[in-house]
């Protein structure tokens, strides 16, 4: 796929360099943490039972957040797109002998690669605040990857989606309105922030549906435990499976979309 | 010389209705500065985008460098460069990422790339401000940048839209003599598209005039003003009597009044008529004050074939050039 690597580089330069973005990136972790940790800390007093054995709340939610952090950004990744074609870069894209994906593939990986970074940030920033993550049971290399694996599963399923939307949308307020339509429904509608029995029968029931629910589970299922017994593995397989068809399925249809369809 | 660019019967049609090109057949040879001309609308940018492989025909196709747009697109790609109309470098890197970057889309080796976006830059006066981002660029760097833009990979061929559209009259000429400098010493065919009249005239070889899609006239800008069969001589007489039979003339194709006391005679040749008319009017003992002769301008070619002035502007293209002139203003 010629093209990808400048083109990444492009939007990966464009990240680093706005300070803006650089820092809002630093800080949203913490905040992340610090106002969802003490504002659901209360949950705790229900038990270990209901947070499946974590020691405290955090490190019941890091799962959850580690995957909404992958969501969020992972929903403004055809944003840049939508920018592209309206500032008239995309032009110059088109007329060069590239493969059109490239261009939709630099920005899931532009996208994704920002991902990480910003896990790598949580995950440090979880450790360092007071009664926060606690790996009581160790951490395994194979967690650390089942781990990255989910949330970059999410964030593969998302880019893919949205950044198929942008290869045909011209205003951004359109993704805009689609990405607020659908943030809070993923967030709640899912296990990433609260035990299935502390929900609504039915939205526990809708949540298992969710990809967003696969993720936050299977990291939360590593990080509580450490060392998986062949119950919680099988589990984790299943999560992991689901995120990876139907990363693969949204991968293929963003390649035959973008390649026959983008326009400027 | 062989054609480097060869249409036939290219036609696209937009939404089904509006016929933006209608079996368009023109012929470029290796080497020249081919000028589209016409009015807004014309299909001069349907034409460029269709031979960029920007978009696909209705029905037809072209022969670009010996590969077909519609079969071989890739290849096509390969071997243009293209300066669209719109802006197409990206704000947020500098000079220099920006041609990198489009070097490496056409697999230009690094080292190669460097030496030749140097020589690049050099020759349009930005390599003191390649490390600045473009945001910060005027507007005349902005499209000399593009210009550039579309030279990294060494094209054979290289397409320029409207490439002064929204510019000020200096840096339009400045922009000309960029477009010159870069035709002798690179070696490229260049096809133009222009609805300035003054821009074709001083580059291009040779012109095309389109209109509603259709080839009008081709030729040099000398051949398409001799085409117009004949020179206009204004006299301006001492009285309206001596108007009136110098209207009389016997040599003239057409005589009209222009003015009080002013005649317009067309003439075959203004050269050899010239002398016929001075001895016309001390023969028939008339006073004249004033005596000019006018050559045709392309203006009048356009004119005379397209039926109206160059300068009519559509809404959609307005708007165009107001987007235009906003980017370039930022």
């Amino acid at each position: 796929m010629s093209g990808l690597g400048p083109l990444t580089s492009r939007e990966l330069k464009k990240w680093y360099r706005n300070p803006v973005s650089l820092l809002t990136g630093l800080i949203q972790p913490f905040f992340w943490l610090a106002l969802f940790g003490s504002a659901f800390s209360k949950i705790s007093a229900f038990g270990p039972t209901l947070l499946d054995g974590a020691p405290n709340y955090i490190t019941y939610i890091l799962g959850g957040v580690l995957t909404i952090i992958g969501l969020f950004t992972a929903l403004f990744s055809g944003v840049n797109l939508i920018f592209d074609r309206r500032l008239g870069v995309l032009g110059r894209f088109l007329i060069a002998p590239i493969r059109r994906s490239s261009i939709v593939f630099s920005k899931i990986f532009a996208s994704s690669a920002r991902i990480l970074v910003q896990v790598g940030i949580l995950i440090l920033a979880a450790l360092l605040i007071p009664n926060g993550l606690e790996f009581k049971h160790g951490f395994t290399v194979l967690d650390a990857l089942i781990l990255i694996a989910a949330v970059m599963l999410v964030a593969l399923i998302f880019t893919s989606i949205f950044t198929t939307l942008a290869v045909r949308i011209t205003r951004p307020d359109t993704i805009f309105g689609v990405i607020n339509l659908v943030n809070l429904p993923l967030l709640f509608v899912s296990y990433a922030m609260f035990p299935p029995g502390l929900m609504a029968g039915w939205l526990s029931d809708a949540a298992k549906y969710n990809p967003v629910s696969w993720s936050a589970e299977a990291i939360r299922t590593v990080v509580i435990n450490g060392t998986l017994t062949a119950s919680q593995m099988h589990s984790v397989e299943l999560w992991l499976g689901g995120l990876a068809i139907l990363a693969t399925v949204l991968l293929l249809m963003a390649y035959f979309v973008s390649e026959n369809e983008i326009r400027e | 010389m062989a054609a480097i660019i060869e249409t036939r019967n290219l036609t696209k049609i937009y939404g089904g209705k509006v016929k933006a090109l209608d079996d368009l057949n023109i012929s470029i040879e290796e080497g020249e500065v081919y000028g589209l001309l016409g009015p807004n609308g014309a299909g001069k940018t349907t034409t460029i985008n269709l031979l960029v492989t920007r978009i696909a025909p209705t029905s037809g196709t072209a022969i670009v460098n010996g590969f077909d747009i519609v079969k071989n697109s890739l290849e096509v790609r390969k071997s243009i460069g293209v300066v669209p109309q719109d802006l197409t470098t990206d704000e947020d890197l500098s000079g220099y990422e920006n041609l990198k970057m489009v070097s490496q889309f056409y697999d230009v080796p690094a080292e190669e790339a460097k030496e030749r976006i140097h020589k690049l830059l050099a020759m349009v006066s930005l390599d003191d401000v390649k490390n600045r981002l473009v945001r910060q660029y005027s507007g005349g760097m902005r499209k000399r940048l593009e210009l550039i833009a579309g030279l990294v990979h060494d094209p054979k061929i290289l397409f320029l839209d409207e490439p002064t559209l929204g510019l000020d009259v200096t840096t339009r000429t400045q922009m000309w003599k960029y477009v010159r400098e870069i035709q002798e010493k690179l070696d490229v065919t260049i096809i133009l598209t222009s609805h300035y009249l003054e821009e074709v005239d001083a580059l291009a070889n040779r012109i095309s005039i389109i209109d509603h899609g259709k080839v009008l006239a081709t030729g040099t800008s000398e051949e398409l003003k001799s085409n117009l069969k004949g020179d206009i001589i204004l006299a301006t007489m001492k009285t309206d009597k001596d108007a009136e039979t110098l209207m009389k003339y016997p040599g003239a194709i057409e005589a009209k009044e222009n003015g009080p006391r002013a005649v317009r005679l067309k003439v075959q040749n203004s050269d050899e008529e010239l002398p016929k008319i001075i001895q016309y009017i001390s023969g028939n003992s008339l006073s004249i004050t004033r005596l000019t002769v006018q050559k045709p301008t392309l203006d009048d070619v356009f004119l005379e074939y397209t039926g109206n002035e160059i300068r009519t502007e559509e809404p959609t293209d307005t708007r165009q050039e107001m987007m235009n002139l906003r980017r370039l203003r930022r």
